[in-house]
């Protein structure tokens, strides 16, 4: 009955691709869309968060620290919720991690503080009896790339659609916009104003003086990104 | 007897013993998925030489009969034989399976990572609510101690002692900065689980002067209220605070906070809503739940008292 497509080899191939492509495609498609759409209540990084998330990535933080709760009892009463899909809607890349030596990151906001991470970057070890993570002196120094957090915050809206500048809906029914310059001028003058309420928190007076100098040193962002991680 | 059915018992036999000297009796023989492994695999020993001698013996002997198809490839042909019926059943009844499996056995009751997550929450809630739901005293401490490690050491420190001034210090129950920072700017922490300020200190009269709190008055009540409710202060304090806190400073219901022990209800308001005060900011602690909230007050109690 089917010969012909014996003697059609190439067709058949074809054929064969097409069915299990289309099997793929509407099996796969609808449940992935549907995942990776942005979670109520997740935004979009701010230019400092950005910032702040290079200078993580920058210094392997997730060599060290996943970001991701699996739905285990165990994980859920120490870090609160388990994790969704829709919620790294905006991380490019992705920071789950591979490895727990220190522990997970995902919602690290919810139980520390500006002043908690502001000591414990300095000296994990002055909180955390023999921590093992290391200090981050050259952060209190070190200035934060503002620029090329913007530069990434064009691209992701350009290219992905990123809500910037727009309503974004939130868990309570409020809607948040994050703002994102139209100069860079602007954007360095947004990072500034938000590394002022985090450095307000701080209290190293070499770090509240730079920010009131009008630097941005990496400290300030990568704590507005922990701050940030909820 | 012919030397392929010899071969195929030797050979049967062998894999037997190999089978049987592998298997670890001392701690597997009574365990019923072991049995049925075991089982399976003298099954597949026997069911493979089976096989293998059917076919050694059909090429040896069988010759070529039926029609050939009409289209060959380079003079390699096939066969024309039906379907054997067999085979075709199991056939169209794996298609049906599929179909069922797919349509209805797999999406409906399906595995679900997050159902089997709500089953396992299920089982350790209601046993935790069986084993701890009731326990008092020490064994509450006890378990506050375990709750304070794992979730506030790491900010109030393991001697509780707030590691230099990064967080309260718990074996007092309040440090003068914090007093101090309450007279002169107010509070409005929701200490009391609800929204219920106290003023700062252009709300604040001393009724022994009939005027508003002085800078050495709040110096000296603040001392007083941080030395445990003793010392030079008590004045102060009778005149300016004991209205709202009352005279021994321990509080009253819906209307102020204890300040001169920690009570229960204050650390847990601490625990759910958090504190922004002198000495920094203290998270909202939500993963914890009610009791737990519950043992880790009654362990910051136990510190102080
Ligand atoms: C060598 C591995 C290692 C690296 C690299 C590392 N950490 Fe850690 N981290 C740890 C360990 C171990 C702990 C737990 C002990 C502690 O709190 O200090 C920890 C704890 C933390 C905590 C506290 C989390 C909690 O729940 O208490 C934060 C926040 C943190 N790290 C942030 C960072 C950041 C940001 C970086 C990158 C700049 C980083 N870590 C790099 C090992 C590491
Ligand atoms: C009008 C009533 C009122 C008066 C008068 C008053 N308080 Fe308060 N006080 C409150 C209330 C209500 C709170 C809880 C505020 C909150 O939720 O943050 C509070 C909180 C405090 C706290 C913070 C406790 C903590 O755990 O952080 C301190 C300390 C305090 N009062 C001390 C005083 C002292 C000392 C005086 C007298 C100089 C005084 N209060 C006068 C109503 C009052
Ligand atoms: C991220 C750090 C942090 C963590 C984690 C933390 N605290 Fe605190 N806590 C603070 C700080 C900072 C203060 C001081 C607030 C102030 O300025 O009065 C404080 C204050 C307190 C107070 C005093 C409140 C008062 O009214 O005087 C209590 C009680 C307390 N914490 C209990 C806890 C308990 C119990 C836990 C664990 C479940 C915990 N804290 C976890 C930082 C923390």
């Amino acid at each position: 009955m089917f010969h012909w497509l014996e003697k059609n080899p190439f067709l058949f191939s074809v054929g064969v691709f097409l069915v299990i492509a289309f099997a793929g495609v509407i099996t796969l498609i609808p449940s992935f869309a549907e995942a990776s759409r942005p979670v109520i209540g997740t935004t979009p990084y701010s230019t400092l968060e950005l910032a702040g998330r290079h200078v993580y990535i920058k210094n392997s933080c997730n060599a060290c620290h996943s970001q991701l709760v699996r739905p285990f009892k165990s994980e859920t009463d120490r870090y609160g919720d388990y994790s969704l899909s829709g919620e790294y809607a905006y991380d490019r890349p992705f920071l789950w991690g591979s490895k727990r030596t220190g522990p997970d990151l995902m919602r690290v906001g919810n139980y520390r503080t500006t002043e908690w991470h502001e000591n414990h970057m300095m000296d994990p070890e002055a909180l955390v009896p023999g921590s093992i993570m290391p200090g981050y002196k050259w952060m209190f120094t070190n200035l934060a790339d503002i620029d090329t957090a913007y530069a990434e915050q064009i691209t992701v809206t350009d290219f992905f659609g990123v809500p910037y500048n727009k309503a974004v809906p939130m868990k309570d029914g409020s809607t948040k916009t994050i703002f994102m310059g139209s100069t860079v001028e602007e954007a360095r003058a947004d990072a500034l104003a938000e590394a002022k309420l985090v450095a307000a928190d701080m209290k190293n007076q070499d770090v509240k003086d730079m920010v009131a100098k009008g630097q941005i040193p990496e400290i300030v962002a990568i704590i507005a990104y922990m701050n940030s991680l909820k | 007897m012919n030397k392929l059915y010899l071969g195929a018992i030797v050979v049967t036999v062998l894999m037997l013993i190999a089978t049987y000297v592998s298997f670890d009796f001392k701690h597997g023989s009574s365990d019923i998925v072991n049995q049925i492994a075991i089982l399976g695999a003298v099954v597949l020993v026997i069911a493979t030489i089976f096989v293998v001698v059917k076919y050694v013996r059909q090429m040896q002997t069988d010759t070529v009969t039926g029609e050939l198809m009409d289209e060959n490839w380079d003079g390699v042909g096939e066969y024309d034989n039906p379907v054997p019926t067999g085979w075709a059943i199991v056939f169209a009844l794996t298609m049906i399976w599929g179909m069922w499996y797919y349509l209805v056995g797999y999406p409906v009751n399906a595995y679900s990572q997050i159902g089997e997550y709500n089953e396992d929450a299920k089982v350790l809630n209601d046993k935790f609510e069986a084993e701890y739901k009731h326990i008092v005293g020490d064994k509450l401490v006890e378990m506050g101690e375990s709750v304070y490690l794992s979730n506030c050491a790491a900010c109030h420190g393991l001697n509780a002692d707030g590691i230099d001034g990064q967080a309260a210090d718990l074996n007092v129950r309040i440090e003068k900065s914090v007093v101090k920072d309450a007279i002169e700017n107010g509070s409005n922490n929701h200490l009391l689980g609800m929204e219920m300020p106290m003023p700062d200190r252009n709300g604040l009269f001393n009724m022994n002067t009939g005027a508003l709190i002085t800078d050495a008055e709040i110096d000296a009540v603040s001392a007083f209220v941080a030395n445990g409710m003793s010392g030079a202060g008590a004045d102060v304090f009778a005149g300016t605070c004991a209205a709202c806190h009352g005279e021994d400073g321990k509080g009253m219901e819906s209307v102020s906070p204890n300040i001169a022990t920690y009570d229960s209800a204050l650390v847990v308001n601490v625990i759910v809503e958090g504190k922004k005060g002198a000495i920094g900011t203290m998270p909202k602690m939500e993963v914890l739940n009610k009791k737990q909230k519950e043992a880790v007050a009654a362990y910051v109690q136990s510190l102080s008292n």
